[in-house]
């Protein structure tokens, strides 16, 4: 999660942007890797994938 | 070549990289977008390693709530065109580069004129649509962009190498929005020390790039992640780019 804790989720061939809806995850706000890579968020998750939510930062 | 003054003070890089390695630093002429928190770390430790010419553009004032991370500017900076004391700053730690200071907005009609002769891109922005111009602007010209970004305890920062690499639109398809970011200035020290590295590394041409790999900074946990990225064929910005 963008805050650095962990959840466990069922998910079945789910779209990574569903997924971020169920977390109440605004997608403009974060980009997302899959089992360390960053996809895009129509991909899909299956059990036993990892998510790695990150908050995207803007600043200078 | 080395003046006898420079020897002396790049003794210690010179220990790393050699004469010929800091007179190619010197040769190096660099482009920092932005006199702010990591503009200030960026161009501070290019100026003091030796990199031949900044050219620094910020189009903003010096504020004094800019203070607790803006280490180009002080106290008596406050109302002064950043870029202009910025000039002051970086010619007084390093008086042998060579600093061009420009009060712009980067902006579609000046980005070609602001980059002419640079050979390294310093994204040192505060807002994404700007970040995006320079990602088009490197692309275009096939020169390295050096990514950072921050907001309080947390940073990220990548290396795009145009036509090898993910650019900065693949790895952020889209602009988080526009917000008011809280900022810690050692934060910049650490991802703007970062960018300033990797450009060392690819001009001498040392070590692994950090390219295709977006690296994230944590300091409340005191943890650097990162996570693999690669070209996105359908991307906007880089698409028409050979591999």
């Amino acid at each position: 999660m963008p805050d650095g804790s962990r959840k466990e989720m069922a998910v079945e061939n789910t779209a990574i942007e569903d997924v971020l809806r169920r977390l109440g995850i605004n997608p403009v706000e974060v980009i997302v890797a899959k089992n360390g890579r960053i996809v895009s968020e129509e991909e899909t998750v299956d059990a036993g994938d990892e998510l790695k939510i990150i908050m995207v930062v803007h600043g200078g | 070549m080395l003046k006898d003054a420079e020897k002396t003070r790049y003794s210690r890089q010179i220990r790393l990289f050699g004469e010929v390695g800091q007179e190619k630093l010197k040769k190096t002429s660099v482009f920092v977008a932005g006199a702010g928190g990591l503009g200030s770390i960026v161009s501070i430790y290019m100026a003091a390693a030796g990199f031949g010419k900044i050219c620094i553009v910020d189009c903003d004032s010096v504020e004094l709530s800019n203070l607790n991370r803006q280490i180009l500017h002080g106290g008596q900076d406050v109302g002064r065109d950043k870029a202009l004391s910025a000039y002051d700053t970086i010619t007084s730690i390093n008086p042998e580069v060579e600093v061009e200071a420009l009060v712009e907005t980067i902006s579609e009609d000046n980005i070609d004129t602001l980059l002419q002769g640079c050979n390294l891109i310093m994204d040192a922005m505060d807002n994404f649509p700007t970040r995006y111009l320079l990602n088009r602007a490197a692309l275009k010209r096939k020169i390295p962009l050096f990514h950072g970004a921050i907001s309080g305890y947390r940073g990220q920062v990548t290396t795009i190498i145009p036509g090898k690499t993910a650019c900065l639109r693949c790895i952020f398809p889209r602009a988080p929005p526009a917000a008011i970011f809280p900022a810690l200035g050692s934060t910049c020290g650490v991802i703007g020390s970062i960018q300033v590295t990797e450009a060392v590394k690819y001009i001498q041409g040392a070590g692994e790039l950090l390219t295709n790999r977006l690296l994230l900074w944590d300091g409340l946990s005191a943890c650097l992640d990162e996570v693999a990225c690669e070209r996105n064929l359908g991307c906007m910005d880089c698409r028409d780019d050979t591999r």
